[in-house]
């Protein structure tokens, strides 16, 4: 019985099918790995990427003599923020570590307010962050550790 | 089932294929409750929390630029951070965000010294810890070692690489932009970011026929013979089509870095003037390796067993690919506990 329904033609089928099917990604495998497709990809890639950028630099002259801002001007305007971003992290940063740096006295064991750092990531991810801050307080487990991996 | 039978059901099979295939986007990934700990530009650090902590030391995801890291935590059930959590580990993980335009200057100097530095000094901090497990993947991986042989001794503890492209010498990719006739720099000048969908042709373009026409294949036959492939298809294909776009300056440096010059392992590559020299890597480490992996082979990825100065080295080769052994339907019973086991011997204070 087991016999006769592995010679069905609906299972020889299939399995010619799937003979084919792998031997034709094997060939386009081999192909795909010659030398002579990268060439013809990278000079896809570059060909794609000259006309891409001849169309961006339309729309954004369009969009300049409209007087409207263009992603240029969006992408300045976030390189700004940027900047402004990595001084912020940097100077977060250090006043972490001199308030690591602070000797344990009886005040350090008050409950701390949500550090800068916490307050900026919470007002940036909205509510999820919310929820964390209304449960979690400061957000550590324990006390900071003493050495920092800075 | 008779030839008539089954051509009966090839219409509604056909329908059925359609709409798995047109709602995958809207398949829900990564469920698992996280917080926000840290962010930086587009980076976020995420925390997981477990409810049955048991070890001090925290694990910290970093996945590759390409995709996002939403693999680690597919869906429930099949996630490896829900996994990592049922462990008792507590679970960070790194998200280098969508980049734009505006970000084109983050190279790898950027992710290593500064995201992923701040990401780990974050960590720290929240988990109210000194030292951590960095798990990186793919690219995430080739990161992790960078961080680890520039910080050798410190916050790592343990270094887990999970098909991590170290010596790309005789992988395809190499043939394809490491030649002089690929020329890196027009690509990255003229695209400030590399746009993710062309990345993804490319990779798919590796195993054309399988990608463009054997995973449809399989799924409509799955349909054809009454399973249901909707849940799992939809949370592979949905993680998969999401492509962020790629920094050009690390687009730039890693083509020219790994493809061309092969720097890493030859111990030329330096970030902020500092050489990464991966014989510097004194922690734990453990490298796996997946033996069908294209896009990764395991002989780009052994040589750094025989770099790295550590005393404790552990390599995993398993059958698998380069997302399915981590990720695929067997993950949760073979390479999931093996990686637990290995984490838990080293995780204790």
């Amino acid at each position: 019985m087991a016999d006769s329904t592995s010679h069905s033609p609906n299972v020889q089928v299939s399995e010619l099918y799937e003979q084919a099917e792998s031997q034709t990604a094997e060939a386009f495998e081999q192909l795909v790995s010659k030398p002579s497709f990268g060439v013809l990809l990278a000079r896809s890639a570059e060909n794609v990427a000259a006309l891409t950028r001849i169309g961006s630099d339309v729309a954004d002259l369009v969009l300049r003599n409209l007087r409207l801002a263009g992603r240029a001007d969006v992408t300045r305007l976030a390189r700004q923020l940027h900047r402004t971003e990595d001084k912020l992290e940097r100077l977060l940063q250090e006043v972490e570590q001199l308030r690591d740096e602070l000797p344990r006295t009886p005040s350090t064991h008050k409950p701390r307010a949500p550090s800068a750092r916490r307050a900026r990531a919470q007002s940036v991810r909205g509510s999820r962050a919310q929820s964390v801050r209304e449960s979690r307080g400061n957000g550590t487990d324990s006390p900071m550790p003493t050495g920092t991996p800075s | 089932m008779s030839a008539i039978g089954t051509l009966a059901r090839v219409p509604a099979a056909t329908f059925e294929l359609a709409n798995v295939i047109l709602t995958a986007a809207d398949a829900p990934i990564g469920q698992t409750p996280r917080e926000v700990v840290w962010t930086h530009r587009g980076t976020t650090l995420y925390r997981y929390r477990s409810d049955v902590r048991q070890h001090p030391v925290p694990v910290l995801l970093v996945f590759a630029l390409i995709n996002r890291p939403d693999i680690f935590d597919l869906r429930p059930g099949s996630s490896f951070v829900e996994f990592l959590l049922g462990e008792g580990f507590d679970v960070f993980l790194v998200d280098w965000g969508v980049p734009d335009e505006e970000d084109a200057d983050t190279g790898l100097a950027e992710l290593v010294c500064d995201e992923l530095h701040w990401a780990v000094r974050e960590t720290l901090r929240a988990a109210g810890e000194e030292e951590l497990t960095l798990l990186g993947w793919c690219m995430g991986g080739t990161l992790c070692a960078m961080y680890c042989a520039l910080h050798p001794v410190g916050a790592v503890r343990n270094a887990v690489l999970l098909t991590t492209p170290i010596d790309p010498s005789n992988s395809l990719y190499k043939k394809w932009v490491g030649h002089d006739q690929f020329d890196v720099d027009l690509i990255a000048d003229r695209y400030r970011v590399i746009p993710g969908s062309g990345i993804d042709w490319a990779n798919k373009l590796m195993k054309p026929v399988t990608n463009y026409v054997t995973t449809y294949r399989r799924l409509f036959q799955s349909i054809l013979d009454g399973s249901d492939p909707r849940v799992s298809f939809q949370a592979m294909a949905k993680w998969v089509a999401d492509n962020p776009p790629y920094p050009s300056r690390a687009y730039r440096e890693w083509i020219t870095w790994m493809y061309k010059e092969n720097r890493l392992v030859a111990g030329r590559l330096r970030l902020r003037e500092q050489r990464v020299d991966l014989r510097r890597i004194e922690q734990n480490l453990l490298v796996v390796t997946a033996s069908a992996d294209h896009i990764s082979p395991p002989e780009g990825t052994v040589p750094i067993l025989d770099l790295v100065s550590s005393e404790d080295v552990t390599h995993l080769d398993r059958p698998g690919g380069h997302i399915g052994l981590i990720a695929g339907s067997k993950a949760k019973r073979e390479i999931w506990p093996e990686l637990a086991d290995w984490l838990l011997e080293r995780s204790g204070r």
